[in-house]
């Protein structure tokens, strides 16, 4: 019992930490461009794909865990500069619209190219068996993830709560006009916030790739549990997203422990318990970012 | 009511074999088509009005309702493949009538499989139904198939039990397998083989449920002990919470139900956290299959699994088939193209049979008939027409082969006989 006990937490952290990557990027798109990205899950997806092509092609799984997200980053930037940004200021229906066309649009590529089957991204051999943690045997590429997956969202807290360029970011959040006037190409920065966030997208989907399945329905899978984190954490706002990806990864994995079948009741019944006490989410509306 | 047949409708391709060798195949098909879709339309109509029977001049026409977009794209284009090329090897002809061939996207959905079964039957006067992949909609165009009483239906994946239980229909013949046949025989082989006490691991859907209940009750009838059952929901992300109560229920074995994405992430995931070498893995042969291995490596050596077809099977007739299929498809031949090849064995031998393309005749001459598969020959069961055929455990070895590892068959189970679920149209 305190085996399957001490398994699912460390199961629920890590995949909680992982989630946090794709709802981060999620929520600071959302923040700062006012965009609501339904393509996000499709980025992921992309990731997981261009990292198994690339282990395939090179053998390697670190310039996998390198490229890929980079390949995504520039399928980001192409649909920011091209589609996203003449919308920007409009309804948000638009942005739904188009970023959830993209979604489709993606999903019938990846279709397309490398067929329905599942893929998988073949590790290193210093990253498989497993290492004994006690009172459970847990597997060395798990906590591999779960290193650097921590070591990433603090990377990106420290980046946006400390550094010039997160300043300007939170502030042409706040108010874009007066940025552009103290002479700062808002644009560019928009576009920045938009690859960030499509590049630990695709971080993590090199990463879950390669302990899940890389399949079609992988992005659309996701997108739902990272919108739940989002608006469980505050529409917007970093800090609650990635307390709110660690609260559902906990969620889920002491679900699948308890009730298997009723996982995904629980996660949506935390959203409404967590909206009724909270309707702004567990951070939202009182802070920026 | 006969509706106008979608001209140029994406999931619609007509296919005259005739016509195959022909460089501007799409133009010649498309104008062929405008003209026998006229034709027979009116033909329809008329035959409508009369309330006349549905033969359609001396052509042969085969439906298919397959899915060839979304997840099963790749099971349904196999069939597809499997039965063309059949066809081919017989000149697009059988019983010297030329067979046309139309496609419809069944999506993989209960309605949309009702849809277009219905269009095959009514429109196209198809003579042969061959289809579906998704037991669901197996189940859903029962009605339509008894109702129409118009063609053949070769179940050319679908193994859900119930069509045999609750349908039993007279035009129902099963090329492929039943649930059944996957998992229960199973049970004996690793009681005397692997351990005499399994855990059940399923995907938490009809099929999964099915597979791991026939399992179960076969094993403890050959004197094992289940002691304890792990259901997962149909796309599990992450496995590591079930595995966690795999190895906590202390059993030497497990007996499992996973297809597809899952069986990839649930077998890695089995490695992953080192359970190969505290239990033996088993389970149904789509755990293991052709379309999961090569995402699966290394992970699933020492796997073992039950299933009616492989394609490294050593017999003079499965190598022949696998090369004719390399050098027509460029690809390794799986289960589902085996299953395809069978159906079109099966129409034509039933065809030549009977001489007749009506249902009922050629219902009689395929029960009980012989069918000389890849698989190894196997027979349609007079009561149920489910096939009688070899079954087999496949161990999972290293290859030297494009793939890293591959199936090989460690033990044959000739002509297994299944339960007939009180279905008897002999």
């Amino acid at each position: 019992m305190i085996e399957s006990i001490v398994r699912a937490t460390l199961l629920g952290v890590q995949s909680g930490m992982t989630l946090a990557l794709i709802a981060a990027g999620l929520t600071l798109i959302f923040g700062m461009l006012d965009v609501i990205n339904f393509a996000h899950g499709a980025l992921y997806m992309l990731g997981a794909y261009f990292g198994s092509v690339i282990a395939v092609e090179f053998g390697s799984f670190w310039l996998a865990l390198l490229l890929a997200p980079l390949l995504v980053g520039v399928v980001g930037i192409a649909i920011e500069m091209f589609s996203l940004r003449p919308l920007y200021g409009r309804n948000p229906l638009y942005h739904i619209l188009l970023t959830f066309g993209f979604a489709i649009m993606i999903q019938g590529a990846v279709v397309q190219i490398w067929g329905g089957q599942a893929r998988q991204i073949a590790r290193p051999t210093m990253l498989t068996g497993t290492l004994s943690l006690g009172v459970v045997n847990y597997p060395v590429y798990r906590l591999f993830v779960l290193m650097i997956s921590t070591a990433l969202i603090g990377g990106v807290w420290l980046a946006i709560d400390r550094s010039d360029l997160g300043i300007i970011m939170r502030a042409s959040a706040h108010d874009t006009e007066m940025v552009d006037a103290l002479g700062i190409d808002v644009s560019k920065v928009f576009t920045g916030v938009f690859v960030l966030g499509a590049i630990l997208a695709g971080l993590a989907g090199v990463l879950l790739g390669a302990s899940r399945s890389v399949n079609p329905g992988m992005g659309m899978g996701i997108i739902i549990e990272a919108f739940v984190i989002v608006v469980i954490g505050g529409l917007g706002s970093f800090r609650g997203a990635v307390l709110a990806a660690l609260l559902i990864g906990l969620v889920t994995s002491y679900g699948a422990l308890i009730a298997p079948t009723l996982t995904d009741l629980l996660l949506f019944g935390l959203m409404a318990v967590v909206l009724m006490v909270k309707p702004n989410g567990l951070f939202g509306a009182t802070e920026a970012a | 009511m006969v509706r106008k047949p979608t001209k140029g409708s994406s999931n619609y391709e007509r296919n005259s074999h005739r016509d195959r060798s022909n460089s501007d195949q799409s133009t010649i098909s498309r104008r062929r088509y405008l003209r026998t879709g006229a034709a027979v339309g009116t033909a329809a109509a008329i035959g409508g009005c009369l309330g006349g029977s549905g033969e359609s001049g001396d052509e042969l026409t085969v439906g298919y309702a397959l899915p060839f977009t979304g997840t099963y794209a790749m099971l349904g284009e196999s069939i597809v493949n499997g039965f063309e090329m059949y066809l081919e090897q017989q000149g697009g002809e059988i019983d010297g009538r030329e067979v046309e061939t139309v496609r419809r996207d069944t999506e993989a959905d209960t309605n949309r499989g009702v849809d277009v079964t219905r269009e095959l039957l009514i429109e196209e006067q198809a003579d042969a139904i061959v289809g579906p992949v998704s037991s669901a909609v197996a189940i859903a165009i029962m009605d339509t198939i008894e109702s129409e009483a118009s063609a053949i239906w070769l179940n050319a994946n679908a193994g859900d039990y119930r069509i045999t239980q609750d349908g039993c229909l007279d035009y129902h013949f099963r090329t492929s397998f039943n649930d059944w046949q996957t998992s229960a025989p199973l049970a004996e082989w690793v009681y005397e083989n692997i351990a005499d006490n399994v855990c059940l691991a399923y995907a938490d859907y009809a099929f999964g449920q099915n597979s791991k209940n026939f399992f179960g009750e076969a094993f403890e009838e050959a004197g094992g002990e289940i002691v304890s059952e792990v259901g997962a929901p149909l796309g599990t992300d992450d496995y590591s919470t079930y595995l966690g109560q795999i190895e906590s229920s202390g059993a030497d074995a497990v007996f499992s139900f996973f297809a597809g994405s899952d069986a990839v992430g649930y077998v890695s995931a089995f490695a992953d956290y080192g359970l190969n070498e505290e239990m033996t893995q088993t389970g149904s042969g789509f755990l293991l299959s052709e379309d999961t291995l090569p995402a699966q490596g290394e992970a699933a050596l020492g796997m073992y699994s039950l299933l009616h077809y492989t394609p490294a099977q050593e017999s003079e007739r499965n190598q022949t088939f696998v090369e004719n299929y390399r050098s027509a498809y460029d690809s390794t031949a799986n289960v589902y193209a085996c299953q395809g090849y069978d159906s079109a064995q099966a129409f034509a031998t039933g065809i030549e049979e009977s001489g007749s393309a009506d249902p009922d005749e050629l219902s009689s001459a395929l029960s009980g008939m012989e069918i000389d598969s890849p698989r190894g020959s196997f027979r349609f069961n007079e009561q149920t027409h489910e096939p009688v055929q070899n079954m087999y455990v496949r161990e999972v070895v290293q290859s030297d082969g494009e793939q890293p590892v591959e199936n090989q068959v460690v033990e044959t189970m000739e002509s297994v006989e299944g339960p007939t679920w009180g279905c008897d149209l002999s």
